[in-house]
Order: C-alpha cells, then sequence, then structure tokens
C-alpha cells in the first residue's frame, strides 16, 4: 500500500494509477515539442530591450549572413495578420498588443523571428540582429509616475457588480474591534517546466499546430481568425501538457507568426521560447495591494468587511480578476463594501495563473482574520466558527458548505490544540516554531463539453474529448467515469484528448474540467447504456445499469460498436452553449454567479521554523483538510492536494519576479533566480479528504480541486511567522531580511 | 552569403598554428579533413563546418554530422529522434534534461555533444529492459505517482537512479537533498521521495 | 552562441600550446570574459555563459582529458591536501580524507548547485566561475564594466538584493557566488599553475583581484594559463571546521551569505581562527580583521559581536543589498558558536 493510494471515503472514487503513468516514465508521452515533423526549419525569437517607445532601427546585416539562415521577419515583412481581441478570461487573446512593432509596449515584447536551418543558427542570428530604439520613460509598477488608474467594472461585465451589502463604512466605525491594514503580493510567473513551444505544419493550406495548450478549440479559432482563414483548416495536437497553471490556454502572439513563417517559407517552422523570453511571451499574476478594514463585536461576530484591491495590468488591457467577488462570499460578515482599481503600467499584460482571484485576494483577507482575532484575543478558528454560515451578507445561500468539518479536521490531525497563542513562545534549540492556518477556497466551475464514446462487443470502450492533460489526471477519472457507468474494468478503457479534431471542452481553467468532462462523457455512457438495454434482458438502462451479457446484446443488435456522441451545457448555461464552443467561445458557470454559492473550501495549518539567528524561515508541515463534493480518484487528488499547498509555501516564501522600476524590466527571468521550492524544502505535507456531497453543483457532483490547496497558504504561512517571531509581514515574499529586526 | 573574416594577427598566427599542429601530435583536432600542416587559418567559417561526432547512447553507437555548438540535449532531441529528454530551461537550473554519462548524472543541456563522445550516455528510452520490463524506479514512480504532467519526470528517473547507486538515498532528508537538483512546479517531492526509497530497495536486490 | 573552433588537449602541454595559439589577451585591456580562447571542463559555467552571448570565444580547448594527470587526483601528502583542478566537485565533497580533515571544504562543495552540476564541473572551473549579477548575464545591458570596461554599472542603483558588500568599488558590486574558493582561501590554500612561462605556486588569496577601477580583470592569471591544482597546508585544527552557507530556499540556490570557519581551541579558548565570507563579497574573502579579534578569546556573546563588527566593518551596503550586513554578521556568530560546538 503507498501512501499515493489513499482510502477513498464516502462519495469517492478509487486511487487508480493514471492510465499515460507508463508513457510519462518511459518518455514516450509526447509533448507537442517532442513530436517529429519532416525537415523542420527552427524559429528563434527577438524581444524588445525596452519597455516603452519605439523601434528606431534594423540592422540584420550580420544576422542575414549567418549561414542556414532562411528569412528573418520583423514588422516590416511579417505582412498582414489579423488582430485577436484580448478577453480576460479564456476566449481570446493573452494580450492586444500582437504587433512586432515599431511601437514597444513592454519588456519582451516580440520585435523579429528567425527562422534557419537549425537551431544555432537561428539563435545566432538572432543574438546578432541589432535594433535601436528610441525610449520613452515607462511607469513600471506602483507609485511609479505615469500610471493611469481605472474602474474595471466600467470596461468589464465580470467586474461591473462586485459584492456590496449594508452599510460596511458605519459597521466598522461603529465596531468595538476593529483593524485597518493593508497588503501587497508580488508579480508571479508560472514557469511551468515545459517551455511555450509552437511547430506549425502547412499542408494543401491546412494548418496543423503542435503547441501545449489549455484551450485547444480556443487557440484553432483564435488562430485561425488570425491567419484569415477558416477554422476547419486548423487543427491543434496537444497530447500532453508539461504545466500550464494558466499560462498555455489562450492565443499569444508568438503562434501567428510561426504560421506565418511556415506558410512563407512552405516548410514546418518549430519555436521553442527561452525560458527568459517567456515571461514577456505569455502572461503572469500581476501584483496587487489591498486594504482591508474588519469590525466585529467581542465575541468575534464581523459586523463589517470593506476590502479594496488595487491589480496591475499593462497599458491598453483591462485585466482584473477582482477576488473580492469571492473573498466577500467566505464569511457571514453583517456587512460587505468592496472596490477594485485596475493601474495600467507599461507591462505585458497579466493572465490568469492559479486560482487567479483568490491566491492574492484570500491572502489578504485571511491575514486580516489572524489579526483580528489577535485583537479580539480569540483562537482563529474560533473566529472562523464565529463567522461560519449557510448565507453569505448579500443573502445568497451556499449549495454546501463544509468550512468548519475542515477546519477541525486539519486542526486534530494538526494537534493545533497544542499551541500557546504567545508569539515567540514556542521554541526548539535554535529554531522558533510559528503555527498558523487559514481558509482555502475556490469556485466551483462547470463548462459546457462534448464527448464520444464507443463501446466495442469485446467490453473495451474507447473515448474522445478535448480535454488536457495538463497534469490534472483528466485522462484516469474520464477512463474511471466511462468504466464505472459502463461497468468495465479501468484498463478496458482508452482516453484520447488533447485534440481539436477530438469533441470539444471548455478551456481547462477554473479548475473546470473534471465537472464538465465527468459530466458530458456520464452522458455519453448513459445513451450507451441505454441503446444496449433495448436490446438485453437483464437489468439495466440508464444509470447503473450493468449489462451482464454484453456479447449477447451486441448480437442482438446486430452492431459491431456502439458509439454515442453527447454534449453537455451546465445548469444556467446558454443553449447555444456547445456552438459557442466549437467557435473557441468558453462559458464557464459557477462561483457567485448562479443562485447559489458554489465553492470548494479547505482549511490549512502550517508549521514554520524561522532559525534564532539568521531567520531562513522553513516549513516543516503543512496540514490540509479539504471537502470539495465527489472526489473521482483519491490519488490524483491527492497529488494535486500536495501540489497546491507547495505552490502556496512557494507563493508565500519563493516567487516574485523581479523589476529595474528604471526601464521596467524583468531581472530574475529564469529559473534559479526566480525562486520555486526544490525537493529539500518540502517535509511532511498531510492531506485529509473531508467527505462531501453536493448534488446541486453539477450531475457529476463534482467541484475542481486544482486551485484549491494553494489559497490562503501564504497567510496561513504569514500567520504562522507571526506566531513565530511577533513580526507581521505584510508583504509577500516573507523574506528573511524582513525578518532580521 | 559567406563574408570570410580576417583572423586576428593574420600570417604569423597561421604559421604558428600550421606548426603547432604538426608538433603536438596529441593535439586532436576533430575535423580531420581540415587537420593537415598546410590548412587554411581556423576563419569563423572553418567553426561552422560540420563536425563529424559519434555518440554511444543507450548501447548503441550513432555517427552525426553536427553543428560544434549543439548541445548533447538537441542532439538526442533533434537529430536522433529521442525526446524523452526534456528542455526546462537550456541553462542547467531545472535539472529537466538530465541524463547518464558513465552512469554519472549530468545535465545534457550543459554538455556539448561533441564532448559526449567517447561516453556512454543513458537517456529514459533506454531504462526499461529489452522487454518492456519497466525500471524498479520507474515502477515505483507509477505506484507512489510521484509525478503530475510528466515533463520533468525523465530527469527526476534517471537522477533518482544515479543518487541511489552513488549511495546518496539513505534517508528521507538525504534523498529530498541529493534530488534537489531536480524542479518540478506541479511538487510531486513528497511522492518521489516514496518512490526513491521504494525503489531503492529493490534495486538493492537485483 | 557563436561558433568557435572545438579542439581537446590530451596533455598539460598541448593544451596550453593550444591555448597560446589562440589566445590574444593584452593584459589589462581587454576584458577576461572577451577573451578568444577559453578552456572547457565541465563547462557548466562557459556553455552557460555563451548561450547567453555574453562569452563569445573563438577557440575553446576542451581539458578533461587532464582528468587522467596528477590533476585529476585527490591525495593527502606531505604538502597537504592535493587537489588536482579536474577532480569532479562530487569526488572531491564524497572523498573521506577531504571528509575528516578538512570538512570545511567537503562541505563547501557539497552545499554548492547540484548533484548533477558536482558531477560535471572541475574543482579549477568552479574556483574561476563568474558573478551571477543579473545585469553582467544579460548582453543587452550595455552598462556593464566586466563586460564592456568603462561603461558603467548597472546595478548599482538597480535590482542589486543579492549584490555584494565586501571588496566593491562604484565600478562593480557583482558577488563572487562561489563556495569553494572560501574555504580554500580559509585554510591557506596555495595555487599550482602551468603556463607558458613555466609552472608558478601562489597562495590563493592573490588569484582573485577585487573590482576596483577594473573589474574586467578577474584574476591574476596570465594568458594560456591554467591552474593545475589546489593545495592546502596541514592543518590539524580544520578538522574542526565548517561552512555555514544561508539562503532563501534549502538547496541549488546561491548564497545569500555564508562564512567559512575553522577553529583551533584550547578548552573554551579561540587558539587562532580561520575565516572567509562567502555570499557577500566582490572576490573570495579572508577576514583577516575578525580572525585577529578572535585570537585567545573566549566565545562570549560580546565576543563574538566584536568579531562579527570587525569582519564587517569595511562593509559598503547599496540600496537592497543592505540586510546582508546584519545577515553576515550573524551567519558568522551562528558559524562559530557552531564549529566551537563540534564534537572532535
Amino acid at each position: 500500500m503507498t501512501r499515493a493510494a489513499t482510502q477513498p471515503k464516502e462519495n469517492m472514487g478509487a486511487p487508480e494509477p493514471r492510465i499515460d503513468g507508463r508513457l510519462k516514465v518511459t518518455g514516450e508521452a509526447k509533448f507537442p515539442s517532442d513530436i517529429a515533423v519532416a525537415n523542420p526549419a527552427y524559429a528563434f525569437l527577438i524581444t524588445s530591450t525596452i519597455a516603452k517607445g519605439r523601434i528606431a532601427g534594423i540592422d540584420l546585416g550580420e544576422s542575414i549572413t549567418v549561414p542556414g539562415v532562411l528569412d528573418i521577419f520583423t514588422h516590416e515583412n511579417i505582412g498582414k495578420l489579423n488582430e485577436v481581441p484580448f478577453v480576460a478570461g479564456g476566449a481570446g487573446a493573452t494580450t492586444s498588443i500582437q504587433q512586432m512593432g515599431p511601437d514597444i509596449h513592454f519588456d519582451g515584447q516580440i520585435v523579429g523571428m528567425v527562422v534557419a536551418d537549425t537551431y544555432e543558427a537561428a539563435r545566432e542570428a538572432a543574438y546578432r540582429a541589432k535594433f535601436t530604439y528610441t525610449e520613452d520613460k515607462p511607469s513600471a509598477t506602483f507609485d511609479a509616475p505615469g500610471l493611469r488608474e481605472e474602474d474595471p467594472g466600467e470596461v468589464e461585465e465580470r467586474a461591473k457588480k462586485l459584492p456590496q451589502a449594508g452599510d460596511a463604512e458605519a459597521a466598522i466605525a461603529a465596531a468595538p474591534v476593529s483593524i485597518d491594514v493593508r497588503y501587497g503580493t508580488p508579480p508571479q510567473h508560472h514557469n511551468p517546466i515545459e517551455l511555450f513551444t509552437t511547430t506549425c505544419v502547412w499542408r494543401d493550406g491546412e494548418l496543423t499546430v503542435y503547441e501545449p495548450s489549455q484551450f485547444v478549440y480556443g487557440l484553432k479559432n483564435n488562430l485561425a481568425r488570425k491567419l484569415g482563414i477558416d477554422a476547419d483548416k486548423v487543427h491543434v495536437v496537444s497530447p500532453f501538457v508539461g504545466g500550464g497553471f494558466g499560462a498555455k490556454a489562450q492565443l499569444s502572439p508568438r503562434t501567428g507568426f510561426v504560421a506565418a513563417a511556415a506558410r512563407k517559407l512552405n516548410r514546418p517552422v518549430k519555436l521553442v521560447v527561452t525560458r527568459d523570453q517567456g515571461y514577456g511571451v505569455q502572461t503572469y499574476r500581476a501584483e496587487t495591494r489591498h486594504r482591508i478594514r474588519l469590525g466585529a463585536q467581542p465575541d468575534g461576530k464581523i459586523t463589517g468587511y470593506a476590502h479594496e484591491g488595487w491589480e496591475l495590468t499593462s497599458r491598453p488591457d483591462p485585466y482584473s480578476v477582482a477576488g473580492v467577488e469571492d473573498s466577500a462570499r467566505l464569511y457571514s460578515f453583517g456587512a460587505v463594501k468592496t472596490r477594485v482599481t485596475l493601474v495600467h503600467a507599461d507591462r505585458n499584460t497579466p493572465g490568469f495563473m492559479r486560482s487567479p482571484p483568490v491566491v492574492p485576494y484570500v491572502y489578504a483577507l485571511e491575514s486580516a482574520m489572524d489579526e483580528l482575532a489577535v485583537e479580539l484575543k480569540m483562537d482563529p478558528v474560533e473566529l472562523r466558527r464565529r463567522n461560519d454560515g449557510m448565507v453569505d451578507a448579500t443573502g445568497k445561500p451556499w449549495s454546501s458548505r463544509s468550512l468548519m468539518q475542515c477546519y477541525d479536521e486539519a486542526a486534530k490531525a494538526f494537534g493545533w490544540e497544542k499551541r500557546n497563542p504567545q508569539p515567540g513562545s514556542m521554541r526548539d534549540g535554535d529554531w522558533l516554531i510559528g503555527w498558523g492556518c487559514a481558509t482555502a477556497v475556490y469556485p466551483t466551475h462547470v463548462g459546457a463539453a462534448a464527448a464520444r464514446v464507443r463501446l466495442n462487443a469485446n467490453g473495451h470502450a474507447h473515448v474522445q474529448i478535448a480535454a488536457h492533460e495538463i497534469g490534472v489526471g483528466v485522462n484516469t477519472i474520464v477512463a474511471q467515469m466511462a468504466a464505472e457507468r459502463l461497468g468495465l474494468p479501468v484498463s478496458a478503457v482508452t482516453v484520447e484528448t488533447g485534440d481539436s479534431n477530438l469533441p470539444p471542452s471548455t478551456v481547462a481553467g477554473g479548475s473546470n474540467q473534471a465537472a464538465s468532462c465527468c459530466s458530458v462523457v456520464l452522458k455519453a455512457c448513459d445513451a450507451i447504456l441505454d441503446k444496449l438495454s433495448r436490446a438485453t434482458t437483464t437489468t439495466g438502462s440508464g444509470s447503473n445499469g450493468r449489462i451482464a451479457d454484453l456479447s449477447g446484446a451486441f448480437e442482438r443488435l446486430k452492431v459491431g460498436a456502439i458509439e454515442e456522441y453527447a454534449e453537455f451545457i451546465p445548469a444556467g448555461g446558454k443553449p447555444d452553449a456547445l456552438a459557442q464552443l466549437y467557435q473557441g467561445k468558453p462559458t464557464l458557470a459557477g462561483g457567485s454567479h448562479g443562485e447559489k454559492l458554489m465553492y470548494a473550501l479547505g482549511a490549512e495549518f502550517v508549521e514554520v521554523r524561522v532559525h534564532a539567528l539568521t531567520r531562513e524561515i522553513r516549513v516543516p508541515r503543512i496540514v490540509g483538510a479539504f471537502a470539495a463534493g465527489r472526489i473521482m480518484n483519491t490519488r490524483t487528488a491527492r497529488s494535486q492536494y500536495m501540489g497546491a499547498m507547495i505552490w502556496g509555501i512557494s507563493s508565500a516564501l519563493h516567487e516574485a519576479t523581479e523589476i529595474d522600476h528604471r526601464n521596467a524590466r524583468y531581472t530574475n527571468d529564469n529559473i534559479a533566480e526566480y525562486l520555486i521550492p526544490v525537493n529539500a524544502d518540502i517535509r511532511d505535507v498531510e492531506v485529509i479528504f473531508v467527505p462531501e456531497k453536493d448534488d446541486f453543483v453539477n450531475p457529476a457532483g463534482i467541484k475542481g480541486i486544482g486551485e484549491l490547496g494553494n489559497v490562503g497558504t501564504a497567510a496561513a504561512i504569514a500567520n504562522a511567522v507571526y506566531h513565530a517571531t511577533g513580526v507581521r509581514v505584510r508583504e509577500l515574499p516573507i523574506r528573511l531580511e524582513k525578518l532580521l529586526v | 552569403m559567406n563574408t570570410p573574416s580576417k583572423p586576428a594577427s593574420g600570417t604569423s598566427r597561421r604559421t604558428f598554428l600550421a606548426s603547432t599542429m604538426v608538433s603536438t601530435m596529441t593535439l586532436t583536432l576533430l575535423d580531420r579533413q581540415r587537420a593537415d600542416a598546410a590548412a587554411p587559418p581556423l576563419s569563423k567559417d572553418t567553426a561552422r563546418d560540420p563536425l563529424r561526432v559519434t555518440l554511444n547512447i543507450n548501447g548503441r553507437d550513432q555517427q552525426l554530422a553536427l553543428d560544434v555548438r549543439t548541445s548533447l540535449l538537441d542532439a538526442l532531441r533533434e537529430h536522433m529522434g529521442l525526446t524523452g529528454t526534456k528542455k526546462g530551461c537550456d541553462h542547467g537550473q531545472c535539472g529537466a534534461c538530465t541524463v547518464l554519462v558513465d552512469g554519472r548524472r549530468t545535465l545534457s543541456c550543459l554538455t556539448l555533444a561533441v564532448m559526449a563522445e567517447g561516453r556512454a550516455v543513458t537517456t529514459i528510452e533506454g531504462l526499461a529492459s529489452a522487454d518492456g520490463t519497466l525500471h524498479p524506479m520507474q515502477q515505483a514512480f507509477i505506484d507512489h505517482d510521484a509525478f503530475q504532467c510528466g515533463y520533468c519526470t525523465p530527469g527526476q528517473i534517471l537522477s533518482a537512479v544515479a543518487c541511489v547507486n552513488e549511495g546518496h538515498a539513505g534517508s528521507d532528508a538525504e534523498i529530498r537533498e541529493y534530488m534537489s537538483g531536480n524542479l518540478c512546479r506541479c511538487a510531486a517531492y513528497p511522492n518521489i521521495v516514496d518512490a526513491v526509497n521504494d525503489a531503492k530497495t529493490k534495486m538493492q536486490r537485483a | 552562441m557563436r561558433p568557435f573552433h572545438y579542439a581537446r588537449a590530451e596533455t598539460l602541454q598541448n593544451a596550453i600550446a593550444a591555448q597560446q595559439a589562440q589566445a590574444s589577451i593584452e593584459a589589462g585591456h581587454e576584458a577576461s570574459v572577451a577573451a578568444r580562447a577559453q578552456f572547457v571542463a565541465g563547462g557548466t559555467n562557459l556553455i552557460d555563459l555563451m548561450r547567453l552571448d555574453v562569452m563569445r570565444p573563438e577557440a575553446v580547448t576542451d581539458i578533461n582529458a587532464l582528468e587522467r594527470s596528477p590533476s585529476g587526483r585527490i591525495e593527502l601528502g606531505e604538502r597537504g591536501l592535493w587537489l588536482g583542478a579536474l577532480v569532479r566537485m562530487s569526488a572531491a565533497a564524497d572523498h573521506p580524507d577531504v571528509k575528516r580533515h578538512y570538512p570545511m571544504i567537503a562541505q563547501s562543495l557539497m552545499l554548492a548547485a547540484s548533484p548533477q552540476i558536482r558531477n560535471m564541473a572541475s574543482l579549477g572551473g568552479n574556483v574561476l566561475q563568474r558573478t551571477r549579477c543579473s545585469y553582467f548575464r544579460d548582453a543587452s545591458y550595455t552598462e556593464c564594466n566586466k563586460r564592456n570596461p568603462g561603461s558603467g554599472c548597472a546595478a548599482l542603483e538597480g535590482v542589486n538584493r543579492l549584490h555584494a558588500i565586501l571588496g566593491v568599488s562604484d565600478k562593480c558590486i557583482a558577488t563572487y557566488p562561489g563556495d569553494f574558493a572560501h574555504a580554500l582561501i580559509a585554510l591557506d590554500a596555495v595555487v599550482d599553475i602551468a603556463g607558458p612561462s613555466g609552472s608558478r605556486t601562489i597562495p590563493f588569496a592573490k588569484l582573485h583581484k577585487a573590482p576596483a577601477e577594473s573589474p574586467h580583470i578577474e584574476t591574476n592569471l596570465q594568458p594560456a594559463e591554467i591552474i593545475t591544482a589546489f593545495v592546502v597546508p596541514p592543518t590539524p585544527f580544520a578538522r574542526r571546521s565548517l561552512y555555514l552557507k544561508i539562503r532563501d530556499r534549502e538547496s541549488y540556490e546561491f548564497a545569500l551569505a555564508s562564512a567559512a570557519v575553522a577553529l583551533d581551541m584550547d578548552g573554551d579558548t579561540v587558539r587562532e581562527a580561520r575565516i572567509a565570507l562567502g555570499g557577500v563579497s566582490a572576490l573570495p574573502w579572508r577576514a583577516r580583521a575578525a580572525e585577529e579579534a578572535i585570537k585567545g578569546a573566549t566565545l562570549s556573546d560580546d565576543v563574538l559581536q566584536a568579531v562579527a563588527d570587525s569582519a564587517y566593518a569595511q562593509a559598503k551596503p547599496r540600496g537592497e543589498n543592505a540586510f546582508k550586513v546584519e545577515l553576515g554578521r550573524r551567519t558568522l556568530i551562528r558559524a562559530l558558536r557552531q564549529a566551537a560546538a563540534l564534537e572532535i
């Protein structure tokens, strides 16, 4: 028995090993840049070294003479490519800045692309290219001169109606206990280990694109738009993705350039963006600031919650996450006042990065909750209990809510009752010990999807759905759903995903895949069972029908196989949701936007150790308990939770993209100085599954979990650091110099 | 269009170099086609001539004609169709490109292909038995779910095999430290440690 | 990466001759990073910098065959500990004699880089590694006195949390990032060098140059010279030594601050000490004033503070690296306490 094979509890599926495991451990799993194409030419990007200004001159004299160079593309000769609208949320392009110049809008903007017979020649020619610029003074980040503030509600539907309830100002002013605190989070980059790659192959006017993608239908349709061709002529192939985390979800400018180059040269073109180029070529989590005010009664009841957030974005694009939408629901506050301000700077456009709205906003709220608990001289878990409830401040009810079960189970496993609340009171030799906790929360999303399932007479089933195996285990849980529904062993099911020739599913974002894909696969399987049931004399049609005599049923039907195509639209979804999806427009429903609040919840407890003298911060122990409705597979779910909690540790202690304020350029654009945890940073990570049943959220009863575990962790750690040292760090990351006092 | 460039110190350098090449017989230049006494100066253009490189990968010798700048990683991936080894950073910062060279774990991105000549290179493709039986480390990675997206996994597995063979897998703490040269963004670290602990007992039995 | 000529040297003489044939450094003028001929052993620094287009040698001589020469050996003998320059870091880190007699050296190696890099990298290459300054490593910044002598230093007013506070000048504040060098400088190692004019031996402390007015010249090596070995003199009390490395994450990261410490103790009194400070200096840094301050003392809190003060008295912090003064002091104090408490 391995730790990975966690025993399922009620409403949880078996810990099946990943069906693609063998492929991954043998190196046979093909990531898009692994797929061989005939006679590729190699591309290498040239990116701008200023953040704001204009290209003054391009001298390619030395570049074009590098042997093997086939062509060099700049704004002067890339040709016309259509603009694909920027859409914050998966449907469109990552940014409206899609040209190679001459205007420069951010450091790292693609200004050129060399294509050559060899990678080495392309790279050399790129380095020899001489671009000169006229440079303007850029606004790099918060507090820089020249920023522009904007209310996102004026430009974005999503942000129009942020939660408001009652008179929070008055409540806070009248509250016997109140706090008024500010927090800040840095820019962070996804940094999946797989780089951003694009390979384009044209044949007879049809384009095949090999690119790691979290939304193959979005990429297909948007790329077609960019190139001005029919979407049916674009085929996206992305069988495995080496980590997405939000970075591979939308069309980025590079893809159109590679496609155009391949078309012009009439030869496949392969691009592997370098790690440092990736910082500007794709998106990132922008820096945020927060002001939180909480007013409470002496018994802990919070009468007023006011949360103002500031988020950085690029000059032209109003990208915001507006996480108050979710944080305002978290407790039964008496009154709520929220506001978000967008701050436009000379940077690349941000995009969603694992748990986009809640990582920064719940970090702030959960830190504030801890500060309030200290003011109230109250145990932080009890403070949550006082404010727990099934209805939020606006009167909206939860479809299910198991927050305190999570707190109680995690607290017990952690040993929380042994905590001495006095900061600096716990110590082990030279190490100060701190214990902290925080809430984890993530909206439950479900999207439209389609799938095809074929059942053969020999009892083998094949599932086809353009889902995205980014490491979450979707291949496996789709196989489990089909196996369970059709009464087959998992080993008799094969799954095909990651290809735009398959029936579409929504962008792998918002942790919707399990719910959406399982819901539609369930439907397709039920349709098969329905057909079979008309031929069988034994029990079963519809759900849970097990066909005892499969081959007999097939004989009676006189068919070799039964294949069913099914479509699924979530409750409240528009009737044309699938038609939209085929065109690359996803719709995700859920979270706070329906008649009930749909969220997965958890509670995380961490132990930090701070060296008494040199102040390194280490996290030897973390316990997370999570309730997320139906769990399809406790093996993959446990890994998701663990991985996410480690992301949370990383977010608290390690990750920050550094910016030179003089020129708005990223300086640690690599994976050595941009710190993520190494194996030695992580010790005990315990995952507790709290059973929960919720039939409201979607037919499969699944709440997504991929983005749950890394929410709140940063606050738990900040709270623990306070407990260890008495120092309250309100700006992430928590670095040792902040404790060298 | 090739424009020959002048060597830095002209004729004197050329004659000195030519005489050096003739007199020191143990100095080997790889491109045998240009290694004769009356060779023209080593210009930028001759630096571009492809080198004939013989690489021993998973027990098989293969002859390639490569740009001298080609990394072992790119030689495997782009010239030999062995895409199991992955590029994560190309600067020796992530470990995804880890292969074994003469049994020692090595970063193939910082190894020039030409510098791997004469050595036995093992990639992930060479780990399982000829009959398809997985190496105990590969099986342990599956059993303990020691991966999610799978991209860093080939590098992790080879690194783990070498870690055990080096004698650096004695305790959890040692495994964690000695596996820290392989980044995993999905953060499968605890399961990786479990897998190494499991596989090492089976490797020692074998 | 620019094209280059690759050649393998089978012997030391070949290596020197090959380098000499290509080299054209005018000492003092051309930046050492711009040298037209380079040696390559592990390649973990050179290939990295070539791929960044920071280094563009025209000729690279592969000296890995020298691993079969005395430069590939570790030996404990009369001169002390012989560490051949072509020995790999991992071999030295795991060597029983090194671990037993010079734990500071073993730890400085074992705590560096990653297992893969340690398998590849030679001791000589590790000592000669170049700074990690992000402005140095980004060829698009023209303002870098190491790459373009006289052009200025972009780090002075830039992102400089990781930059140096000791041994710096207003021309360059780049940190020397190595660990092993600090064990060598602490223990009075010498460097055996071979070159066109023959062999010579210099104290390790004379190998590197402070940036001063010419950050582009990093060492006192002459064109075509090659380090063949490091020799650490017999230092019995080096058994009471350690290398303490403080960093943001637990491993695979350069030092924020480090201390290489060896103590010769008579009961509770320190007869003498060897101290070197890493992660905070522009070149390998021996803390001689601190060694004086600790001589004959017992390690009370006051004494430790005074020793730390003298070690960092000349520190010149700048911008975001100011915390390194306090961190450096505490790192030294912690290292001294730990060294004193070792059970020998």
